[in-house]
């Protein structure tokens, strides 16, 4: 239970840390949201697939490339618990993506 | 400059800090999980009880934030004059190339809780009997509980012919010696790898904050050089004045079988005595009383450490036993109380405890000692207990480290049972450059 309270207040802090980030995330997201849903009826769940699509694609990205910012290479993950944690982060990226990628998926197949 | 300073009237940057809290707050969904935690929590303790914390390093502002939030009414004094607090952690990253110095460097202001007095003074002298500290500004303050949260002195001057101003230059390098030093000694080191050549790595006899730093700069000495190209015209010799290279059995036998592996040689007691600069000479003196020099192109200077004079002279410290010699703090090193003095209590690399100078001893250490004094300022024992919990994510190269956690008992103890301490890992190495300062505030800030 402690582990979980620590790894919220890390994530915690790092929000503090990349607040101007998520700022600008959050408000790209919410325009997206709101040209969408003005523009309803759109084919949300049609178009899922395409926002899944492009968040395996960063999910995938992120996991070729992270270890390479943060001055390693993957030849450095040699731990099953290094690969669950690379594809943790990736994933919480692809997520980001996907959910930036949905509303313009859908957007786009109203015009299709 | 004497400036009392109340952190609520301080600094923009608290105002900024509060603003980007009460966003994320929203962004985030959290106020929830905060209010929760936080109603769940015993209500505060009434009392009108003057403490006062001598230190605003990570101990003393873990200590401030905590007894905020635990008593109602107290009165409670920082006393440190720094403006800025230190990532410590940090050292060895900004030394070894990884990170620049920014990265560790904060104001304190927006550090201190609100209701906090904090006084850009000094302690220059504790007086225990009569519940009293003198600042260097040479005024007295009285105090009914204190805690003593100093850190400890870099010894430098034990060590003839040592100048710290040299620090970056002449091959020397030393990550113990702040930002700065730090900074210094990756130029240093940096030199150093492009040409090859003899180095050698220290360790002092003393007791020490971040054992595990001389090793990690050793490591990441050899994964330089090696990614230079340098390491085949290279040796690396590590000197330590102890039987060892860590206090710990099962990582000191890791190191070095490692060590071996990579070629690293070892040297037990050799305690570094003098050093000429300019000479590229260091002095090594064994304990048969052996003078031995050894010329370098690169040294790497870990100070003798001990308490600092104000803590070193005073009766706090302890007046017998191994502690004596350094004067570290005479506590209990389960309760953290003071032995003699049972409204003192100690946080961080000031006591006199078997083992621990690391950021996670104050991580586990600050929740005791709070809940003990607070026990205490309502007359009764203290009841929680430490187990000497530290830990330390010892790079053994760039990408790579080992996580490992262990108690006073020099048993390894893994916060999460399914990783493999001596198993290196990315993993490990994320969690030191991305995931430990974040912890590390939020152990500063009393959440965790």
């Amino acid at each position: 239970m402690y582990e979980i309270w620590l790894a919220a207040n890390i994530l915690w802090e790092l929000a503090l840390t990349y607040w101007p980030l998520l700022a600008i995330y959050g408000a790209v997201l919410a325009v997206l949201l709101l040209v969408a849903l003005r523009a309803r009826p759109l084919p949300w769940r049609r178009r899922l697939p395409v926002a899944l699509i492009v968040g395996v694609l960063v999910c995938v990205v992120c996991m070729l490339s992270v270890p390479g910012l943060i001055g390693a290479q993957l030849s450095d993950l040699a731990y099953w618990v290094d690969w669950a944690n690379l594809f943790a982060v990736s994933a919480g990226f692809g997520a980001a993506a996907a959910l930036l990628a949905w509303p313009l998926a859908a957007w786009q197949g109203r015009r299709a | 400059m004497k400036q009392g300073l109340q952190p609520e009237s301080s600094a923009p940057e608290i105002s900024a800090a509060v603003d980007r809290r009460d966003f994320l707050r929203l962004l985030a969904g959290s106020s929830l999980l905060l209010t929760t935690t936080q109603n769940a929590r015993a209500a505060p303790f009434k009392t009108s009880a003057h403490i006062v914390i001598a230190g605003s390093g990570l101990g003393g502002l873990a200590l401030a934030n905590r007894l905020r939030r635990e008593l109602d009414g107290a009165k409670i004094t920082i006393l440190d004059r720094r403006p800025q607090h230190f990532y410590q952690p940090g050292y060895t990253l900004i030394g070894t190339g990884v990170w620049t110095k920014d990265k560790v460097i904060d104001p304190v202001a927006p550090l201190v809780p609100s209701g906090v007095e904090w006084l850009q003074e000094m302690v220059a002298e504790f007086d225990p009997v009569a519940n009293s500290v003198t600042t260097d500004g040479g005024r007295k303050i009285r105090y009914d509980f204190l805690v003593v949260a100093t850190g400890l002195h870099l010894n430098y001057a034990g060590i003839e012919g040592m100048d710290t101003a040299a620090i970056g230059r002449e091959g020397l390098a030393s990550v113990y010696n702040g930002p700065d030093g730090a900074e210094a000694s990756w130029q240093a080191m940096a030199a150093f790898r492009d040409k090859g050549g003899e180095a050698i790595m220290t360790l002092p006899a003393t007791p020490m904050k971040c054992a595990g730093a001389p090793l990690k700069t050793t490591f990441m000495l050899r994964d330089r050089l090696l990614k230079a190209g340098t390491l085949g015209k290279s040796k690396i010799s590590f000197q330590s004045a102890q039987k060892n290279v860590f206090g710990v059995p099962r990582i000191n036998e890791e190191v070095l079988t490692r060590w071996q592996a990579l070629g690293i040689g070892v040297e037990f007691e050799h305690k570094l005595v003098g050093i000429d600069i300019g000479a590229h000479r260091a002095r090594f003196v064994t304990p048969a009383g052996e003078n031995i020099e050894r010329p370098y192109d690169f040294i790497h200077v870990v100070p003798p450490m001990r308490a600092p004079d104000a803590v070193k002279k005073s009766e706090l410290a302890w007046q017998d036993g191994p502690m004596a010699a350094g004067g570290w703090l005479e506590v209990d090193k389960e309760t953290l109380q003071h032995k003699r003095f049972p409204n003192v209590f100690g946080v961080g690399d000031i006591n006199g405890t078997p083992r621990g100078k690391t950021a996670a001893t104050v991580k586990k250490s600050a929740p005791i000692v709070t809940a003990n004094l607070v026990e205490v300022i309502a007359g009764r024992a203290p009841q929680q207990k430490f187990d000497g919990y530290t830990s330390c994510p010892l790079i053994v190269r760039e990408g790579s480290a080992l996580l490992i956690e262990f108690d006073y008992e020099g048993k390894l103890t893994p916060s999460l049972p399914m990783i493999e301490p001596l198993q290196e890992s990315w993993f490990a190495w994320l969690m030191k450059v991305k995931l430990l300062k974040p912890a590390y505030f939020a152990v500063l800030k009393g959440h965790v």
